[in-house]
């Protein structure tokens, strides 16, 4: 019997190996698949003109081949075309637009979902399920129907015009996107579950409804808004299509599509791909170094999201 | 507490629906109006009249539309399952290895935090006929012609498949971490029960894993679906505005409203672009209205 | 100061518009700088009349007074009272020290009075070790104890508390108890306690008040309630082992058990039902009571011995069940299947009409 038993044990623990090294090998080859596009931004970017004509194109570079030409050619002044006269990518205040949209957004998107996620958690009002199930639909309407109009408002404010300030251009970009109905319903859920006890509590302690907002539910809610600023924060660097519509002149961009209209207005001549990667590195990093920080709270806050609805 | 205190909440909804009611309310019911002009001057803002359908049926017989919307479907029909698909099989790798899962995870999530237009423009790079990664590896593998992926003498067919595997790629980070906790919500004693019953790790994925994550899956098939239905950025991130070779080949529907909307100064385009979004806000609907249903039938637990 | 409700009635509409009277018609008075317990099973509506009093709920009808002052209608936070939460609702951001600070803050007291107050007050919980604590690193005792001194630190006229013990464990429950009724006798505040066992209810207070379905059933001393219950309701809530309940005939001055005579009585002929405590039901040693039965199961712990009797036959008069119990000293040794005769004490034994009410 225990002979069996050993050879069992044997059999299984082989089996159990191997099913690990595959695993991990299969794993590992995602890895390198998902992580190969970064790498090969980097080492375009770091390629010389003449190493990257190179045919089959080199898979890594030395040190010593390392070349930061094409990023500092980046900040240099296009000689023609119609942007001549300014740097090809000039990234410093494309970065300074984003931050600068990023912030504006997101606090004025933190507060108004603070203010109507404790309405619907907290209050008892006629008509709340109403509102809030209108609300959620509009969830379901592609953000381009919205868009067409807004654009118009946008222009009948005067905020589109040919001498557009920055200060227009900053209200254009923000004010439309300073509500979210996910986020509402996000931080609706979690202001749910911090006990009514607690209200009753700081009501009998002597709390209005607003002190007991600021004192007690946004500081027991701060994860779940720590998340929500985060990841508020990081939509400014992937927004495309609003600002591209509505910034008139090129400083006004933000990184994503200065980025794209950097390489699409150069009016003639081979596309640098050094310059292109560098330029996209630039971009990449500072999301990288974002997430990076804040990971724990970021991964949390997109896997509740996905599986609360 | 149970005082009704109405004009309170209102004051605490009043900033989000001042703000929404010109910034979603107005534009959702004015995308419909817009759509029924005729002759729209959007900067003039003149119309020649009325058409109840002139527009949509102006747009059903624009073969650009057609070829965004085959476009627009191939890309979600096939980036959606074999996404769902490979980010399972992935979830359950990260499930059955004792160590390095943080590791490994944060490495997957890495494109859900990077920006399409900027990743876009690297993978146009790595499928770059000459100088581009895939074709070198396609080299290494014994493929000796060089493909044009996306260049100058590319089809229609080696573009679908550099926007697919760059969308594929694109999509996974989301639904790996869905699924990998939704999975660590599945109750570890299903398991211990199925292997006391011998069962077999494919078993246990096909007669556990999968049954018990069946809400999820069907909720991410679905969102994806409806964000694949979206897809633009990565469009303009690996094609440029050029939207492919020869122009317009790669074309989505959002690409093609975006494409009427730019054109301001010729009369009645903009209502194309509306009526095309609303178009694209139907197919949304009957999407959603699949799930519900579908939801109700075959999800089981 | 006492709290005097007068005709207060709670009506909760359910959502198929179904109304409830949670509270029904109350009038009642608490003394002041007593502890009153407020009993009942759940649902009976004692937790609504706590709220109502503490202004958390609204009454449909009737008045509240602390001594000579209205508070129907004042905000909860007017009302001056510390109220104690079944999970107790601490502040989970907040120290121990801030907890008990935030009323305090709340009213403006000036800061030096209201460290030495929140100072003063956890040393009369017996936590002034732990004031820079967070509520999840203490024991749930000593979070019971955090919640009562925020809810007394500001003086308040009443201390209301919700179950406060029924998320403690056996021991603590007993220690907090103690401790309840010490802090209770130490500030000399009008306390109402809300629970639904009975044992706690009457090991704490100085009266209890029994509720069910929104009305009062009885109000008294714990003892005077339990050996003079008005109603069989009370009879049957208060005790363990419960009240053995029969169904009886009073003839010609005796009452009838299935025919066997087990006391006297000055009340006229009629049906009634008869409650027999536990401890009220005696061994006969001499063997000449007709009230006899065969013993089923024995069950001695320490000094007292439980015999339980399974009434077999057809026409039980026990009612709702199917054993009646006799707690009797245990130096009578006695083994199932022994057949005992018992008598009755007289001031065990209640008589009720077949309304439930007593006689």
């Amino acid at each position: 019997m225990s002979d069996v038993f050993v050879i069992n044990e044997k059999a299984y623990r082989a089996k159990k190996i191997l099913s690990n090294v595959a695993s991990y090998a299969f794993l590992t080859l995602v890895a390198v698949i998902i992580l190969v596009p970064f790498y090969w931004m980097l080492l375009t970017s770091l390629k010389s003109q003449l190493l990257m004509e190179e045919i089959p194109p080199l898979l890594w570079l030395k040190p010593s081949q390392w070349q930061l030409s094409n990023y500092s050619s980046l900040f240099a002044l296009v000689q023609s075309g119609p942007r001549a006269g300014s740097p090809l990518f000039p990234f410093f205040t494309y970065l300074r637009n984003t931050v600068v949209v990023s912030i504006i957004t997101t606090a004025g998107t933190t507060i108004t979902t603070i203010l109507a996620a404790y309405a619907f958690a907290r209050l008892n009002f006629k008509g709340r399920d109403v509102v809030f199930a209108i609300l959620l639909g509009t969830m379901m309407v592609p953000g381009e129907i919205f868009i067409l109009t807004n654009f118009l408002t946008i222009a009948k404010l005067g905020l589109y015009t040919w001498d557009q300030t920055y200060g227009q251009v900053l209200i254009a970009m923000t004010v439309p996107f300073m509500t979210s109905v996910f986020y509402t319903f996000y931080l609706r859920q979690t202001f749910k579950q911090i006990p009514n006890e607690l209200y009753y509590a700081a009501k009998v302690d002597g709390t209005s409804d607003f002190g007991y907002l600021l004192r007690v539910m946004i500081p027991v809610a701060s994860p779940t808004i720590v998340t929500i600023i985060i990841l508020n924060s990081m939509g400014a660097w992937s927004a495309y299509v609003w600002p591209a519509m509505v910034t008139m002149k090129d400083e006004y961009r933000l990184v994503s599509n200065g980025l794209r209209g950097a390489f699409t207005d150069t009016g003639s001549g081979r596309t640098d791909f050094g310059q292109q990667m560098a330029a996209a590195t630039l971009v990449t990093v500072p999301l990288l170094i974002l997430f990076f920080t804040f990971r724990k709270q970021i991964m949390r806050g997109v896997s509740r999201s996905g599986i609360k609805g | 507490m149970e005082t009704k205190n109405n004009w309170k909440a209102w004051l605490y909804l009043a900033p989000m629906l001042l703000l929404m009611s010109v910034f979603t309310f107005y534009p959702l019911i004015n995308a419909f109006i817009i759509s029924f002009y005729k002759g729209f001057r959007p900067l003039q803002n003149s119309i020649e009249g009325f058409t109840l359908l002139g527009n949509y049926l102006l747009i059903l017989r624009n073969p650009l539309f057609w070829n965004a919307m085959k476009n627009t479907f191939v890309i979600a029909f096939i980036s959606v399952p074999v996404s769902i698909f490979l980010s399972l099989a992935i979830a359950v790798g990260l499930k059955s290895i004792p160590k390095l899962n943080k590791f490994f995870q944060t490495i997957f999530f890495l494109p859900y935090v990077t920006n399409s237009i900027a990743v876009g423009m690297a993978f146009a790079v790595m499928f770059h006929k000459n100088y581009g990664l895939i074709n070198a590896i396609l080299e290494r593998l014994g493929f000796a012609g060089r493909i044009d992926w996306i260049g100058g003498t590319s089809s229609w067919w080696t573009q679908m498949v550099a926007l697919l595997i760059f969308t594929v790629w694109e999509s996974l980070a989301f639904k790996i971490l869905v699924f990998t906790s939704g999975m660590q919500n599945i109750d570890k004693q299903y398991y211990d029960a199925a292997k006391i019953d011998s069962a077999s790790k494919w078993t246990v994925f096909r007669r556990i894993t999968v049954p018990l994550l069946s809400p999820i899956i069907l909720y991410i098939s679905i969102t994806s679906m409806i964000g694949a239905l979206k897809a633009y950025n990565s469009v303009i991130g690996l094609f440029g505005i050029k939207l492919g070779n020869p122009s317009n080949s790669m074309i989505t529907i959002v690409a093609f409203v975006y494409k009427y909307r730019a054109e301001l100064a010729s009369p009645g385009y903009y209502s194309y672009a509306a009526a095309s979004a609303i178009i694209l806000f139907i197919i949304t609907v009957v999407f959603s209205l699949i799930q519900g249903v579908v939801s109700k039938k075959r999800v089981h637990y | 100061m006492d709290i005097k409700m007068v005709n207060l009635t709670k009506i909760f509409t359910s959502k198929n518009r179904k109304e409830v009277q949670a509270v029904s018609h109350v009038d009642l008075t608490i003394p002041s700088g007593k502890l009153i317990g407020l009993l009942g099973p759940s649902g009976c509506g004692k937790s609504t009349t706590l709220y109502l009093i503490a202004g958390l709920l609204k009454q449909n009808e009737g008045q509240i007074f602390f001594g000579d002052d209205e508070v129907s209608e004042m905000p909860p936070e007017k009302r001056g009272i510390g109220l104690v939460f079944q999970n107790y609702a601490l502040y989970p951001h907040f120290t121990v020290r801030e907890n008990i600070l935030f009323p305090l803050q709340n009213l403006h007291v000036p800061k030096e009075e209201a460290k030495t107050r929140t100072y003063d007050m956890a040393k009369l919980v017996g936590l002034e070790e732990m004031l820079d604590r967070k509520p999840k690193e203490l024991s749930g005792g000593q979070q019971q104890r955090v919640a009562i001194a925020r809810a007394l630190v500001k003086k308040p006229r009443v201390l209301l508390l919700d179950e406060p013990l029924s998320n403690l464990d056996a021991r603590l429950r007993l220690q907090t108890r103690e401790e309840i009724k010490r802090i209770q006798r130490e500030t000399g505040i009008t306390t109402v306690f809300v629970t639904h066992d009975q044992e706690e209810a009457m090991s704490i207070s100085d009266e209890i008040v029994v509720m069910k379905d929104g009305v009062i059933q009885q109000m008294g001393q714990p003892q005077d309630v339990y050996d003079h219950p008005d109603n069989l309701f009370v009879a049957k809530f208060l005790g363990s082992p419960q009240i053995n309940v029969f169904d009886s005939t009073i003839e010609a001055g005796k009452v009838l058990i299935d025919g066997m005579a087990i006391g006297a009585t000055e009340l006229p002929d009629q049906k009634v039902i008869i409650g027999i405590r536990p401890e009220g039901l005696q061994v006969d040693k001499t063997k000449t009571s007709p009230f006899k039965f065969e013993i089923d199961l024995v069950e001695t712990i320490g000094r007292d011995t439980t015999l339980i009797i399974e009434v077999t036959s057809e026409e039980s008069t026990l009612l709702d069940k199917k054993t009646f119990k006799a707690i009797v000293d245990a130096e009578n040794r006695i083994k199932p299947k022994d057949v005992i005769h018992f008598v009755v004490k007289p001031e065990k034994m209640h008589i009720f009409g077949l309304d439930g009410n007593r006689l």
